[in-house]
């Protein structure tokens, strides 16, 4: 196979940080390579790499035979390459038409105004190259995720009007925000396109990237560990590479599931919110991780948001202790005793260019009682201990958060609320974004804060985390419950059981 | 997990920016104070410094207000009408109330930073819009008040607001009631929960709301603050003229915010502190007033101050915490 | 178990479809979302017809024109200041810009105070010399990588102390016929100002609606890092924006010296409040991405109708500017989407 796209002893380093060491993979033309690894391995700082956002340190870029230079993104899709990030990077005031020929409005121009009738032509083409029925003219910000994922496609495979070569097109980690049928569709797309492009795939699930490549580089510590064919190899086996060790079958931690209390912290009745969902009943236990699954538009996610008084219930009575309370803003469910480690962490669950310990204590602040004045000795040794406690990396408890990894993000959230006492914990896809090692530290904590009496509801993105951590798990479909199942340690539902309620 | 836009500072790099926002506004200040003693050392007489650090005392005050807000992230552009409101308050009531009119002015500030701050809260205006709005409205309140023109204290009137152009051991009150404005503010935005969290909101609201904070009385807090701030400088105006006018504080808002920029508080909040605005307020008055001594022509100080504005910030601003620069 | 497992988790409910297509929105968000972006024109045919019942003669033609008058310059201003806060900047500068342009036709042309005369040179000179200043904020924006915030505050400065110099502090009076020309002869019964305002406002429109330019400031404003990653030229669009805010702040101090005969350093002071009011009262929101010169246009008309009436209905001149300041309230507060807006600034 000749290589289309080669990089020869690349690397990488970021101020101390060696992001990628003397890697060299080939990308040959009509297939699809996997690439995965744990996060901070470089698979991704190697695909922006090859799109132009980086510039490498040392080491070579090769495509079509020759050596090249990368300067920007813009070089790169001159040169054909293309990325599809893994967040959307749809500008969403601008039209579709206007997003996929952004800063390339020039061959549409005469006399230096933008003929839009030939650019929305142009546009409607290219979106039929994936199959998608929209109209170019349509704002970005009234489309689906998937929708806006088509066009980001779309976009990318506009390049091969404007250049006269075989296309890379990156993928980064295009299916987190896709739902099963468009996935499939995704996929469908990408294996017609092998015909005219190669494919870099960048994925977290490992099935998905056995499903889709021809070929898998496995990649760890910024070093290219491995090479492999897909068709053969099994997600285990994958996973050993990723992590150098054997994927541990206490996984979720079952053996860790205690029997929870019985006393109810937590009532819901009749709960409703508007159209969101109807006539929630459940009862919280002190001690218990209550499972909420259901797909996008099931209710789950709003209902997740009520009780932490995001969104105000309409109808039906929620209790927490016994009392019966409307939660109409998070203050409210913090005063409650309720914490939540939100899904964007980086940007609801932490202020980035704050210190760590400043977001440890942002939920409740260490306080001299009789002047009402912060305690600041108190607060720097509360930080000490839950650094040590939690086994946060950080350099410092001053160090910005916006300077740790995912995981220890994820923890120093989790810290914000084990330092402010709650007693309920909502944890809305607590471990999306984190790698395999930091998804078992998370998996722990849960536990441990189980066993220590706080209730935890817990919205997952993955049916087999749902069923592993959780003693109970509710299924909604369609804005209402459909189902109960009881999961102790050793009957736990099979994903099959809960499917037939979602959909 | 890196996103499309992740701007991560470098390390190093972020941390020598830092290091170097923190200590240049002092530095320039230690600067501006050698080059102009160097130029003329006359300045530096016991008497002129005490002018100049009268001078700069109202400003700070008026700076040091419109901080708490900045700090979250909002803008209070109403400042200087709240500071000319006060002063016909002041004037008008003198009179009536004798010493009592001063903390009548005060109230009315604190009222009026009250008002801004609901509109922009409950209204959910954008602050710039809001506050631009109701100065308006405020300027309007001191020119009915005032029926369009300065109002002087009248003799008993002035005697009743001596005490704040009296000196404490040679020390004049202004720079006193500054001193102690800039305690309390250090205290505040250090030792209250409203100091950590209007910090917090302006660095990040959206997970500063999601934390619990209750976001809206913290900006609602910080515009009453301001404003009382604000009607607090135009009282030490007042006494420092003798007489109040709805222009009186016409040409203080530009240098109180240049005062809080060229500290080092970022516009758009989360950093910076009332201490950087002390000596950002000491910085802009020595330019002013240094303008002058060192013989710059009148017409042109205005071009002076603005390059040299400009030049300050680019020193303190501290890059590391500010990806995108709008 | 295996990690990495399938997401079935996001199986969606919908029929087996063959496309993904687009989805409509619920009808009553829809309905929320199209009135919103009307509401300035909506204000301004509720003030018009207001202040017409109040005071008929507010329908006449002589005072339809006063109007346009009033609004030509603010409008010029506008324009330049639009594009700048639809990428997400603000300019503080137009004051200090306006008096330079003012201060360079009018010592430039004949005049009473020195001995020059240099008829349209004068200005020429002024629109360029604006265009400059423009410039500079831009590459001090850019270059030096200081919020617009302040690097138009000084600039601000720098305009008013150079209109200061060379002006010496005085009052300065135009002579040229012809300069003054520009404000008095009337087309069709409408002054000249009024329709270089309205040429102006067109070429804007043009520029926004069918240049790379324009929608590269609109891409900016909207999400300026991802602008960057697809090759939008972020630096030299900023520059541009500045540039031609400046030109047009030198136009509209063309214009202010030829209405009002004579340049003071004072001669910009209160335009920004107007240009910025007229800015967001017409729907352009502050933080970028939205709105166009249309809007302003809308926004400078509801500010000139709003003193037009003012006037008219016999409102004190100290109240006016409260007046205004409500009114900007009230405007805003129809017009913004709010429902939408977790976080204000």
């Amino acid at each position: 196979m000749t290589a289309l796209l080669s990089t020869r002893r690349l690397s990488k380093a970021f101020v101390g940080v060696q992001a990628l060491r003397d890697v060299s993979v080939d990308i040959g033309a009509n297939e699809v390579v996997g690439l995965i690894g744990e996060n901070g391995a470089g698979k991704s700082t190697l695909m922006r790499v090859f799109a132009g956002v980086y510039g490498p340190t040392s080491g070579e870029i090769i495509l079509h035979g020759e050596a090249v230079q990368l300067r920007n993104p813009r070089d790169a899709a001159d040169h054909g390459i293309g990325m599809v990030f893994q967040e959307q990077s749809l500008i969403l005031n601008l039209t579709v038409a206007e997003n996929i020929y952004l800063g390339r409005e020039g061959s549409f121009c005469r006399g230096g105004l933008i003929d839009w009738r030939r650019l929305n032509g142009a546009a409607r083409r290219q979106l039929e190259k994936v199959s998608v029925d929209i109209d170019p003219r349509t704002r970005a910000s009234e489309l689906s995720f998937a929708a806006r994922q088509m066009v980001e496609l779309a976009k990318a495979l506009s390049l091969e009007e404007l250049v006269d070569r075989h296309l890379v097109i990156l993928l980064d980690e295009p299916t987190s925000v896709l739902e099963q049928k468009e996935i499939d569709l995704l996929f469908a797309r990408v294996r017609d396109l092998k015909q005219r492009a190669s494919l870099v795939f960048v994925s977290h699930r490992l099935d998905e990237v056995l499903e889709l490549s021809d070929r898998v580089y496995v990649m760890k510590d910024g070093e290219v560990v491995a090479h492999l064919p897909a068709k053969g190899t099994s997600t285990s086996e994958l996973h050993q590479l990723m992590v150098g060790r054997k994927l541990n079958a206490e996984y979720y931690r079952e053996s860790k599931q205690r029997r929870c209390s019985e006393e109810v912290v937590m009532r819901a009745s009749g709960l409703s919110a508007g159209d969101a969902y109807r006539d929630v009943d459940f009862a919280l236990r002190k001690g218990e991780v209550l499972g909420i699954a259901g797909v996008v538009g099931s209710g789950r996610e709003e209902l997740a948001r009520t009780l932490f008084g995001m969104l105000p219930h309409t109808a039906g009575t929620l209790e927490v202790d016994g009392q019966s309370i409307v939660l109409k803003r998070p203050s409210d469910a913090v005063r409650a005793g309720i914490g939540y480690v939100p899904r964007e962490r980086r940007v609801e669950g932490l202020v980035l260019f704050l210190s760590v310990l400043t977001n440890m204590t942002l939920a409740k602040l260490p306080m001299v009682t009789r002047t009402r004045t912060i305690n600041h000795a108190a607060e720097r040794s509360l930080g000490r201990d839950w650094v040590k406690k939690l086994r946060i990396r950080t350099p410092s408890t001053v160090t910005l958060c916006v300077n740790l990894s995912g995981g220890n993000q994820q923890k120093v959230v989790l810290t914000k609320w084990m330092n402010a006492n709650s007693r309920i914990l909502i944890l809305d896809h607590p471990t999306r974004g984190l790698d395999v090692g930091a998804k078992e530290e998370v998996y722990e904590l849960i536990r441990d804060l189980s066993a220590n009496g706080v209730a935890i509801i817990l919205t997952s993105d993955t049916l087999e985390e749902t069923i592993g951590l959780c003693h109970t798990i509710l299924v909604m479909r369609d804005a209402r419950i459909t189902a109960r199942f009881d999961a102790p340690p050793t009957q736990k539902p099979s994903q099959l059981a809960l499917i037939k309620y979602m959909v | 997990m890196d996103s499309v836009s992740d701007i991560r500072p470098r390390k190093a790099t972020a941390a020598i920016l830092h290091r170097l926002s923190l200590f240049a506004p002092g530095l320039i200040l230690v600067v501006l104070i050698a080059v102009i003693g160097l130029v003329t050392p006359e300045v530096f007489s016991f008497d002129t410094l005490i002018v100049v650090l009268a001078d700069t005392a109202v400003l700070f005050v008026l700076a040091a207000g419109v901080t708490f807000v900045i700090m979250l992230g909002g803008i209070d552009l109403s400042i200087q009408a709240v500071a000319s409101l006060a002063s016909v308050v002041v004037a008008a009531l003198v009179g009536l109330l004798g010493f009592w009119s001063v903390p009548a002015a005060v109230l009315v500030g604190a009222l009026a930073g009250l008002t801004s701050g609901l509109i922009h809260v409950v209204l959910r205006i954008p602050s710039f819009i809001a506050t631009l709005a109701t100065s308006g409205v405020y300027v309007a309140a001191a020119l009915i008040l005032s029926g369009g023109r300065a109002v002087t204290l009248t003799q008993a009137g002035r005697a009743d607001v001596e005490w704040i152009r009296a000196t404490v051991l040679g020390i004049p009150a202004v720079i006193l009631v500054g001193a102690a404005v800039a305690v309390a503010s250090f205290f505040v935005q250090r030792y209250t929960a409203f100091g950590r969290f209007s910090t917090a909101i302006g660095a990040g609201e959206e997970a500063t709301w999601a934390s619990g904070v209750k976001v809206d009385k913290h900006k609602v807090i910080a515009f009453v603050l301001s404003g009382t701030f604000a009607a607090l400088a135009g009282v030490m105006l007042t006494a420092r003229m003798s007489s109040g006018s709805p222009e009186l504080a016409n040409q203080l808002l530009l240098p109180a915010i240049a005062s809080v920029i060229v500290g080092g508080t970022a516009i758009t909040g989360g950093v910076g502190s009332v201490g950087r605005t002390l000596i950002g307020a000491l910085i802009v008055s020595l330019v002013r007033i240094g303008m002058t001594f060192v013989g710059v022509d009148i017409f042109a100080q205005q071009i002076v101050f603005g390059v040299i504005l400009i030049l300050a910030v680019v020193v303190t601003i501290d890059r590391g915490k500010i990806p995108i620069v709008k | 178990m295996t990690a990495g497992s399938t997401n079935i988790d996001g199986a969606t409910s919908e029929q087996l479809g063959s496309n993904i297509s687009n989805k409509p929105k619920q009808p009553r968000a829809a309905l929320r979302k199209r009135l919103a972006p009307w509401a300035p024109l909506l204000v301004l045919i509720g003030l018009c017809l207001t202040i017409g019942l109040l005071n008929p003669s507010f329908f006449q033609v002589g005072n339809f024109v006063r109007i346009a008058n009033t609004a030509a310059v603010p409008l010029v201003l506008a324009c330049g200041l639009t594009f700048i806060i639809m990428m997400g900047a603000i300019d503080l500068s137009i004051e200090g810009l306006l008096a330079v342009g003012a201060a360079v036709v009018v010592l430039t042309a004949a005049n009473d105070t020195n001995a020059s005369d240099l008829g349209w040179l004068g200005p020429a000179a002024a629109i360029v010399l604006c265009g400059m200043l423009g410039l500079a904020n831009g590459i001090i924006h850019v270059g030096l990588r200081i919020p617009s915030f302040m690097t138009t505050l000084g600039m601000w400065f720098v305009g008013a102390g150079l209109a200061n110099v060379l002006l010496g502090g005085s009052q300065v009076r135009v002579l040229d016929p012809n300069i003054r020309a520009i404000a008095l002869t009337r087309l069709s019964g409408i002054p000249l100002t009024v329709w270089i305002a309205l040429l102006v406002f067109l070429i804007m429109l043009v520029i926004e609606r069918f240049t790379r330019f324009g929608r590269h400031v609109r891409a900016i404003g909207g999400a300026e890092d991802l602008a960057a990653l697809s090759g939008v030229a972020i630096g030299r669009t900023k520059v541009a924006a500045l540039t031609l805010a400046g030109l047009l702040y030198g136009i509209g101090g063309v214009l202010t010296a030829a209405q009002l005969g004579q340049a003071t350093a004072e001669i910009g002071n209160g335009r920004l409040f107007a240009a910025v009011t007229a800015v967001v009262v017409g729907g352009t929101a502050l933080t970028g991405g939205e709105g166009g010169v249309v809007n302003s246009l809308i926004g400078v008309l509801i500010v000139a109708v709003l003193s037009n009436g003012m006037v008219l209905l016999g409102v004190p001149p100290t109240v006016q500017q409260g007046v205004l300041g409500l009114l900007i309230i009230v405007a805003v507060a129809l017009s913004l989407d709010r429902a939408r807006l977790r976080i204000v600034k």
